[in-house]
């Protein structure tokens, strides 16, 4: 999606399954944001911009002893790629993006 | 009822003020070819030094099952386990631990199922049995504190697990929780491959084909009475404070809090997310037009059901669940509710996306009693053969098409009973596979040691692609993740970075075997180290740290790695088979193809375990460092046949030797080894 430049971009973040209880959702399903921010901004700036607004998501995503970083318990895709595969939290973001959070699983059978 | 009782032989439990809290200080023996059934003490040192469960069998496998001791052997020791947390009120310390030589990598094997099968035995006074031989017609062991009986099943044969613990119960009077019995069904009776044991309805330690290894021993259950021998903890109120711990962390955690209310279920929707959620045999990654994977979600999947808890021993956790079938043929019939691994193995991975018929098959796969990882893989690559030309309606002798449950039960039977292709099948996905060969063969999902894959589609997890083909015990070695910041590891590593999987991977190993040591459910066991650490330390009355956990497990890992190369199991079998190993062509995961980074994966991967890439063997400075000295003779012998050329590892001079196997059973063993 194009936008004219210095235009504020939109990037859709979405919260899956039980993550989306820490944004106000019934834990089941999923529960769309839609961040508006300036051309440029990075994953870590969109999560943090979501987070600040939602302190159990921000107790839940972000790693206690490193405040920077990803913690163990939510998984964070980026159209569709977990981090690291196309994006990482300091690539910027551009218009229509998506940002999806999922339960980090940690169980087998 | 025929009994053939022998009353156990018990020594004095006079040493019993000496044995550590959170054990009952002794071994329950059993040699099926005598008859004869023994208890004996062993030692606080090796209760420090093995734990019990995953550790006490890795000493045992190595000190008495020599490499001529194939899984088929008599001298085969089958090692069922507790650990020092089982029978505390710790959540989820009833289960217990399978370690042998398995049946489909003739390597060792470390299986876990959970139930009260721990606590029981605890209770009776014992910390393990250990089984060996064989014998001359089919026995079940029937445990009651010091009353120890082989006695006769010849009336239980060919009844599944379900019915054979009903017919247990009631020959017996015991119900509910007075009884753990854990048994094999027609499949393990026949001997195939991956055949599981099963226990308390519900509960299978599947990996290997422990199954086979039991039915090879002509033993068809093992059933313990709830015993009476007092269970004393070091720190009482430490290990009620340490257990209070983990279940705060477990209901509040925000990851572990799902596993708290829905078990493994969440895990459907989480890893369809990823691309790792098995779908049609691994020919896409994505679910079906039509199918809602909001259906699939945890709190959806158990509402479709009329369900009720059906928890292990001192659990508090939401996971465990039976419920009614509520509609079709079967409406009305009780069924375990599945695990991640049965929506897996016994619905996506052979196109079954009906949850009513998944729910269904899958407690007759456990009824039969196979792994229904190993069971999903053939079902599906049969379905796909089938649709493909490679396997006829001929050659089956019926028509299996993807998601036809009734048709998938109907191949679990034959391969249950060995008739007809379903012997050929019987053998599991790679014998089945090599076997048939075309291009059938290069649609198989297989390990080249047969370690059967987990229920995921793991070219979207490399690092369990690695564990499984890397992995001592017949499955995952070090399994998914848990808290990898807890040990300065970070949280989130690029999944497709082949470096930073394999390093991650080999930085993870030994957590796992420390749980499988402890006598708990690897589900309640989704806490921090540190706290499983202390309710160990509370338990037993030792320091025990979460360095020494992380140490302790990789002991254990070596002595498993060890013991499969002195069987001639080395690094040349580390790899996947085609289709396993093949990249995704569509989903979050399309186009990732770890084919080419496999080398440099193992590479990574030996170096952070401290293993030698050539040999495989652990490195001389490895096993000093995971105070296994000892070993280093056997595994780098000096000189002579033994020395850093020689493929194999030497037994322990200690170790006893079976009897030389008769011809018949050698052509047996050859031909189990195909």
């Amino acid at each position: 999606m194009s936008t004219q430049a210095g235009q504020p971009i939109r990037v859709h973040v979405e919260a899956l399954s039980w993550v989306n209880k820490f944004v106000g959702g019934p834990g089941t399903g999923e529960v769309a944001i839609e961040e508006t921010v300036k051309p440029g901004t990075t994953v870590r700036a969109v999560l943090r911009q979501v987070t600040d607004r939602y302190p159990q998501l921000d107790h839940a995503l972000w790693d206690p002893g490193k405040p920077r970083e990803i913690g163990d318990n939510i998984e964070v895709m980026v159209n569709n790629a977990v981090l690291g595969v196309t994006h990482d939290l300091d690539s910027e973001l551009l218009d229509g993006d998506h940002i999806t959070l999922l339960g980090q699983y940690m169980g087998g059978g | 009822m025929a009994q053939a009782g022998v009353v156990v032989e018990t020594s004095p439990r006079g040493a019993a003020a000496s044995v550590p809290g959170g054990y009952a200080g002794r071994l329950l023996r059993v040699d099926l070819s005598s008859g004869r059934t023994w208890s004996e003490p062993w030692s606080p040192a090796d209760m420090r030094t093995y734990l019990g469960g995953a550790g006490l069998g890795a000493k045992i496998l190595w000190e008495e099952v020599p490499p001529e001791a194939g899984w088929d052997h008599p001298a085969n020791r089958l090692v069922l386990a507790t650990g020092p947390l089982a029978g505390l009120p710790v959540w989820g310390t009833g289960g217990l631990t399978v370690v042998t030589r398995g049946a489909m990598t003739n390597g060792a094997t470390s299986t876990q199922a959970n139930g009260f099968f721990g606590a029981t035995l605890k209770f009776s006074g014992y910390d393990a049995i250990v089984i060996q031989g064989q014998a001359r017609k089919w026995m079940y062991l029937y445990v009651h504190d010091d009353q120890v009986e082989l006695r006769d099943a010849a009336h239980l044969l060919g009844k599944d697990t379900w019915e054979t613990q009903d017919a247990l119960s009631g020959e017996l009077g015991y119900s509910g929780h007075m009884l753990s019995v854990y048994s094999i069904g027609p499949a393990g009776e026949n001997l195939v491959r991956f055949a599981a044991i099963q226990g308390d309805y519900g509960h299978v330690a599947s990996k290997n084909g422990v199954g086979a290894v039991m039915g090879k021993k002509r033993l068809k259950a093992v059933a313990i009475v709830r015993g009476t021998h007092a269970l004393k903890a070091a720190d009482p109120r430490g290990v009620i404070a340490a257990a209070d711990e983990i279940a705060y962390d477990l209901k509040t955690n925000p990851a572990a809090r799902t596993l708290y209310e829905y078990g493994t279920l969440p895990a459907v929707v989480n890893l369809h997310g990823m691309g790792a959620l098995p779908i049609k045999n691994y020919t896409t990654s994505v679910a079906p037009p039509g199918v809602d994977m909001k259906e699939w979600e945890a709190p959806a999947l158990r509402r479709g059901f009329d369900h009720r808890g059906h928890q292990c021993s001192a659990c508090g956790m939401h996971h465990c669940h039976m419920q009614v079938i509520p509609s079709g043929e079967h409406k009305g019939e009780i069924v375990d509710e599945p695990e991640y691994e049965g929506w897996a193995g016994a619905g996506w991975t052979i196109g079954c996306t009906d949850r009513v018929a998944v729910s269904w098959l899958n407690t007759r796969v456990d009824r039969a009693c196979v792994d229904v990882n190993e069971f999903g893989w053939v079902c599906g690559w049969v379905m796909e053969c089938q649709e493909k030309g490679y396997i006829t309606e001929k050659q089956l002798g019926f028509r299996l098409q993807w998601g036809d449950a009734e048709g998938a039960n109907r191949l679990l039977q034959v391969m249950s009973r060995r008739e007809g292709l379903g012997n050929l099948l019987a053998e599991g996905m790679k014998i089945a596979a090599e076997r048939l060969g075309g291009p059938a063969a290069e649609a198989a999902i297989y390990t080249a040691k047969n370690a059967s894959p987990r229920g995921h589609d793991h070219r979207a997890r490399w690092d369990e692609l690695l564990d499984t083909c890397t992995g001592s015990t017949g499955t995952l070695e070090t399994g998914p993740p848990v808290f990898p910041t807890e040990l300065g590891l970070p949280a989130r590593i690029n999944p497709f970075d082949p470096a930073q999987v394999a390093k991650q991977t080999a930085a993870l190993n030994g957590r796992r075997h420390f749980e499988d040591s402890l006598g708990a459910c690897i589900f309640t066991t989704r806490t921090m180290l540190e706290n499983l650490a202390r309710a160990l330390s509370a338990a037993t009355g030792w320091e025990f740290t979460r360095d020494e956990a992380m140490r302790f497990g990789r002991r254990v890992g070596a002595m498993f790695r060890a013991f499969n190369l002195r069987c001639g199991i080395g690094p040349e079998l580390e790899r996947p088979s085609k289709r396993y190993g093949s990249t995704p062509v569509d989903g979050p995961a399309k186009g990732q193809s770890i084919e080419k980074h496999w080398e440099h994966m193992l590479d990574v991967w030996y170096e952070g375990m401290g293993y030698d890439r050539e040999t495989g063997r652990p490195k001389p400075e490895t096993l000093k460092a995971l105070g296994l000295e000892w070993m280093i003779p056997a595994v780098w012998p000096k000189s002579g046949k033994g020395a850093r050329a020689a493929k194999t590892i030497r037994s322990p001079r200690s170790a006893k030797r079976p009897k030389v196997a008769k011809p018949a059973q050698k052509a047996g063993l050859a031909r189990a080894r195909k």
